[in-house]
């Protein structure tokens, strides 16, 4: 104010000149205090934000952890907890021309980015994809790749190719149990398999968390599937098929269906039936020979009708001999052997050598009633009961079964049925004569159904002594896994075609469980069409196909399920033993 | 006078008001960072376990059994055991061995090597007091006691403690 202090000896026109001077700085003060009020109001509501924010702040708008590392989709794992499905989170590849706005996309041209992917992905074709390049349309370049594809491709510094992270279903074990778990869709719906019967529990977000545990065991599947892939290789078969099951719970700890498919790369030839393969004969590999082909699983039957036999009290003696010498004729059809086996065999010998004659007179002894009966109750007339949505209607003889339907059925012809069911009938025929729906879920201890009796326990113990000793004697010798005690049944029946039987065509099966003193496992396995080779001593029946894969099969799944080997050990077949000639038959 | 108690003890109130309201308020602020932290953790964690729930998934889909088995074909060769080489029980196990003949040549030794911290023998233990002890002390410990029953030279008695603690 002292600047401003005005001498009273100053002229009336300094006067105003101070007057002017003295408003103006009033109003250069006014505009001072209203910027600093300004700056002070602004400073204030950032204050007062911060203490909101401090004191008041919203509730967070994050996941909690557990909702955070809930999958996409559950996974899906095998009994011991291996993840056979499951949902990541994976890198894809995606060009984006609208990544750098106006102008070109690429720094580089597009043939030189097109050859820098091929460097990475060998299969893509770099002049195919340079074309695609150019067209300046976004499209996927490639799904699930690494992460180090995408860090080398990362650091060829194109702003217009993206690595977005998406989440994918991924099968670590590739084309393992692939008809088992079947696969997800672009939609994200579950497709064939487990995925599919399991779809709303993966998707429930209440119910996602919790892997679904499979009954299978993936180190028996693995065997299982290289096994029966070595017998198809060797034998230059279409197809193979298998199962290994579990008697008493009735679990399957694996199940393969050859050729197989990859769900990780799924294609449409995987799935439907192209024009060229329907003409062609052939089924999609996505087709589940297990559950959902029927054959007609041809000499396999035989105990089943001896047993059926043994319960209804038609065969008492086993010792009683059945005339095999000349085919049996019926309604103008001839039932034969397919070599000559003497003039007559007991009922054991009828088993080892294979006999169709002999089955089908002790089923002519049975009655078709009663043989209808029995693979009635075994779940012959019905389909597999597994929660697969693939299962095949068996081709089932639905009238009274006349004396010829009898005698073939007893065989194992006139009847087809899946390998699923076969296995299951085994399991009730070696397990005490219980009958148990198969399941693909884990049963905890206890959780097995009680079963339906449809043998008594002493049919079922001499049925273990006599398929024993058909792997001991028998045509299934190549099968005889030593100190497993394993015991079966080989089956090699021709397919039905045009006009009959085509003697070309054969279904290779040999049905088996093991160890016979106390059966744990059936294991089948079946050839769709073998040929004859070098490695199968240029033999096309399953003793020489069938019978070997299973007896490599057993040594390497039996230790992993808890039975050890021991030679010392075995079904007491002392009393049967006298009654076959010699040596048996080879 | 009485107006100034008064107008002191609001002012007292007043001030300790304020001190509450500013604890309270650094508490909240103090709360709220700690949850900020957590959150920060929990986000770190469920970004390790997505990581690893990748390597695990891409360790398991390169040793797939077909894999493995492809790598067996190539490099090993493994067969399943045979029968053979299953052991029952210690019975059977025993049921292998035999005793040696008279004329059998003397069965093999290998040979190994003791590391530091693995001694060869357990430490010495004082026989009078039962604790661990250095060899000097037990040489000492011995001669006091032997000296004192008696008077007999206690040299045997310490060579063969430190033989047998050593």
């Amino acid at each position: 104010m002292t600047a401003i202090s005005v001498s009273t000896r100053v002229a009336s026109g300094r006067r105003q000149i101070v007057n002017v001077r003295q408003h103006l700085l009033n109003v250069a003060k006014w505009r001072v205090l209203m910027v600093a009020l300004g700056f002070g109001a602004v400073a204030l509501v950032a204050l007062l934000r911060i203490v909101f924010l401090g004191i008041f702040q919203p509730a967070p708008q994050h996941l909690t952890m557990a909702e955070a590392l809930l999958p996409d989709r559950g996974e899906i794992v095998d009994r011991n907890g291996v993840p056979l499905a499951r949902a990541l989170r994976t890198y894809s590849m995606w060009y984006n021309p609208k990544a750098m706005g106006k102008g070109s996309p690429l720094w580089r041209t597009p043939a030189e980015v097109a050859q820098a992917i091929g460097a990475v992905f060998p299969d893509i074709d770099p002049a195919e994809l340079a074309e695609r390049l150019a067209e300046n349309k976004a499209f996927y370049i490639r799904r699930r790749i690494l992460p180090e594809q995408a860090n080398r491709l990362n650091d060829l510094g194109e702003p217009a190719l993206e690595f977005p992270r998406e989440n994918e279903r991924f099968y670590p074990q590739g084309t393992m149990a692939a008809h088992v778990l079947g696969f997800v869709s672009s939609d994200h719906k579950g497709r064939i398999g487990m995925e599919e019967v399991l779809d709303k529990w993966l998707t429930d977000p209440e119910t996602r968390g919790t892997p679904a545990v499979l009954s299978l065991d993936f180190r028996v599947q693995g065997a299982l599937e290289d096994e029966l892939s070595k017998g198809m290789i060797d034998a230059q078969a279409k197809g193979a098929a298998g199962i290994v099951l579990d008697t008493d719970t009735g679990e399957v700890l694996a199940l393969a269906s050859l050729p197989s498919f990859n769900p990780n790369n799924i294609r449409s030839a995987d799935i439907a039936q192209t024009v060229e393969m329907r003409e062609r004969g052939e089924t999609p590999k996505g087709f589940n020979r297990v559950t959902n082909q029927v054959y007609e699983l041809g000499s396999t039957f035989k105990p089943l009708t001896v047993a059926a036999a043994i319960d209804a009290g038609t065969v008492t003696d086993l010792s009683k001999r059945y005339a095999v010498g000349r085919p049996i004729e019926i309604g103008g059809f001839q039932i034969r052997d397919s070599h000559n086996l003497g003039g007559s065999l007991n009922v054991p010998e009828t088993l080892i050598q294979s006999s169709n004659i002999g089955t089908a007179r002790i089923a002519d002894e049975l009655g078709g009633a009663r043989l209808k009966q029995v693979m009635q109750q075994l779940g012959m007339d019905k389909r597999p009961q597994i929660e697969l949505t693939s299962r095949g209607r068996p081709l089932w003889p639905d009238a009274d079964w006349s004396r010829i339907t009898t005698m073939t059925v007893s065989y194992g012809h006139g009847v087809a049925v899946t390998p699923l069911h076969l296995a299951s009938a085994y399991a009730a025929m070696v397990n005490g004569g219980l009958w148990r729906p198969a399941t693909l879920k884990r049963l905890e201890p206890g959780e097995a159904p009680k079963g339906e009796r449809v043998f008594k326990a002493s049919t079922s113990a001499r049925m273990r002594q006599l398929l024993r000793m058909i792997v001991v004697y028998g045509t299934g010798k190549n099968a005889n896994a030593a100190g497993f005690r394993v015991g079966g049944k080989t089956g090699s029946a021709e397919k039905p075609g045009a006009g009959g039987y085509r003697r070309s065509s054969l279904v290779s099966t040999f049905a088996a469980a093991f160890p016979m003193d106390r059966p744990r496992y059936v294991v089948i396995a079946m050839l769709d069409e073998p040929q004859g080779t070098a490695a199968t001593s240029g033999q096309r029946t399953a003793a020489f196909n069938a019978a070997p894969a299973v007896g490599r099969i057993v040594p390497r799944i039996g230790p992993l399920l808890g039975i050890m080997p021991d030679e010392t050990r075995d079904v007491d077949i002392s009393d049967l033993k006298p009654l076959i000639s010699a040596g048996g038959h080879e | 006078m009485n107006l100034s108690s008064i107008r002191a003890r609001s002012i007292g109130w007043a001030f300790v008001l304020t001190v509450c309201f500013a604890l309270t308020m650094a508490l909240t602020l103090r709360v709220n960072a700690v949850k900020s932290q957590v959150r920060l953790a929990e986000r770190k964690i469920v970004a390790l376990r997505q990581d690893k729930q990748f390597l695990e998934t891409e360790f398991q889909a390169r040793s797939s059994q077909q894999q493995l088995k492809a790598i067996n074909d190539v490099e090993f060769g493994y067969n399943a055991p045979g029968a053979e080489q299953y052991i029952e029980g210690e019975r059977q196990l025993a049921s292998l061995g035999k005793e040696r003949s008279p004329d059998a040549p003397a069965p093999i030794r290998v040979a190994s090597a003791a590391s530091d911290d693995q001694a060869a023998f357990p430490g010495m233990v004082s026989p009078l007091t039962g604790k661990p002890v250095d060899s000097g002390d037990a040489i000492r410990d011995l001669q006091i006691a032997v000296s004192a029953e008696q008077a007999a030279p206690a040299q045997t008695h310490v060579t063969l403690s430190k033989a047998g603690g050593q």
